[in-house]
């Protein structure tokens, strides 16, 4: 998505967090001055701050990734709270009181809660340990065709559902089509250590006495330095994540249409990075 | 069926009852069943009132403690009709590789118990950890055999978020076995 379009996004959630406490509050002020005033008006009208206030509030805690259940109920509260007939007074308190915590809660989202969900979706760059490797790559991802980018999308993120079938059928027909192309060998590489190693995930078998590992020129082009050949098991686990990594990169640089099934990957990728 | 026949099948069904509920009453259940008898004790003792209702209230008062038992019974029956069917589906994983897209799926892990909790709450849960990483193991029932710190165990369950819809993955463990203890640790 265009930074502009970020940039309308970012200031709609600016302005609805603004909303929650200046519509609470003016709800609350506008009764006080009706009671103040004893103008001929029901005073229970001005709920209505309170209640818009929480729907605004439910909106943002809706459209974060990770959802607050406290936040999102709030226009239900406000309805139970606010709804029922009390006298004017305290009517209004309880008004004052609900838009205080709304407001509360409003700090609680933005803290503990993070960006919003539409936020997190537009942003263009990727975590700084994975955009650093990229930078260290250039020759390899330029040379990475924007077909192979696709299929080593799929292959990163059927691999993370757990789906290890479908990733190594996906990187098998994958390497069947690098074959006879100009594709870099280590992408080669790490779509076939890929495929051997979903297939063994997939039938649990353990790490095997011999299997695929990355040709001892393309070590410098790893995100991870290669474990010794001696301790098996964790040279078998390494060669897994600089694979995986390194075909996030190539999805990322060469598939520009698989960006966002990649960023939701992108946490799994910092946690084999880690 | 002759009644005889019924009548020892019955029987055998209260003895393995009573023999899975043994030692699986978590302690609060004790705790509130103890609470209420003297509760009741003390009250019967000062009023002629609730010394009338006895009839009702001491099988009220053992329901306290044979109810947690015939849930945790049909819990603990109902995990081991579902432990051949994730074992036969889970994916042997290293912890490092489970991730939130991961959601729903049956896995299996190998490693070592680092902390137990809420053990004595009949709901345990577990720190596990292998070479790649740590992870959460949640049981909503007591396992089928002590598990401690320390212990080397294979868990089978499904992976699912700490919060019900978010939260870092966990595992939602139906079975969880000792394979050895370690040493040196």
């Amino acid at each position: 998505m265009s930074a502009d379009t970020t940039k309308k996004a970012e200031s709609k959630n600016r302005m609805l967090e603004y909303a929650v406490p200046v519509l609470g509050f003016s709800g609350a002020f506008l009764g006080l001055f009706i009671r103040m005033n004893a103008l001929p008006v029901d005073i229970r009208i001005t709920i209505l701050g309170c209640l818009l206030s929480s729907c605004a509030l439910a909106y943002l805690a809706w459209i974060r990734p990770r959802k607050d259940i406290v936040a999102l109920t709030t226009p239900l509260y406000s309805i139970i709270f606010l709804g029922f007939p009390l006298d004017d007074v305290a009517t209004i308190v309880l008004e004052f009181l609900y838009a205080a915590s709304l407001t509360a809660l409003l700090v609680r989202l933005r803290n503990r809660f993070g960006e919003s969900g539409s936020l997190v979706m537009d942003k263009a760059e990727l975590a700084e340990p994975i955009s650093r490797y990229m930078e260290r790559i250039p020759d390899v991802l330029k040379n990475v065709s924007q077909e192979s980018g696709h299929a080593a999308a799929l292959v990163v993120t059927r691999f993370a559902r757990g789906d290890f079938h479908d990733a190594a059928l996906t990187a098998e027909a994958e390497i069947a089509k690098l074959n006879d192309a100009r594709a870099p060998r280590i992408v080669q590489e790490a779509f076939a250590i890929v495929r051997e190693q979903a297939e063994h995930l997939d039938k649990s078998f353990p790490a095997p006495e011999r299997f695929v590992t990355f040709s001892s020129d393309a070590h410098s082009m790893l995100v991870k330095e290669p474990v010794s050949p001696g301790d098996k098991n964790d040279l078998y686990n390494s060669t897994l994540e600089n694979a995986l990594v390194l075909l996030f990169a190539c999805a990322w640089a060469a598939s520009e249409q698989s960006r966002s099934d990649l960023l939701n990957q992108e946490g799994f990728v910092l946690q084999l990075l880690s | 069926m002759t009644n005889h026949e019924f009548i020892g099948t019955g029987a055998a069904t209260c003895k393995r009852f009573w023999r899975n509920a043994k030692g699986k009453i978590s302690i609060i259940a004790i705790a509130v069943f103890v609470f209420f008898t003297i509760a009741l004790l003390m009250a019967s003792v000062f009023s002629p009132e609730i010394r009338s209702q006895l009839i009702y209230l001491i099988p009220v008062l053992f329901m306290l403690l044979v109810i947690p038992v015939a849930l945790n019974y049909m819990s603990r029956r109902q995990y081991a009709e579902l432990e051949p069917v994730y074992a036969a589906e889970a994916k042997t994983v290293r912890v490092k590789l489970i991730n939130t897209s991961m959601i729903g799926k049956p896995v299996r892990i190998e490693g070592v118990v680092e902390r137990v909790y809420f053990q004595f709450l009949n709901r345990p849960q577990f720190l596990v950890a292998d070479r790649s990483g740590e992870i959460s193991v949640k049981m909503f029932t007591k396992p089928s055999e002590e598990v401690k710190e320390n212990d080397v165990v294979e868990v089978i369950g499904k992976v699912i978020h700490r919060y019900i819809v978010s939260g870092d993955p966990v595992i939602n463990c139906v079975a969880i076995r000792k394979l050895k203890k370690t040493e040196g640790r």
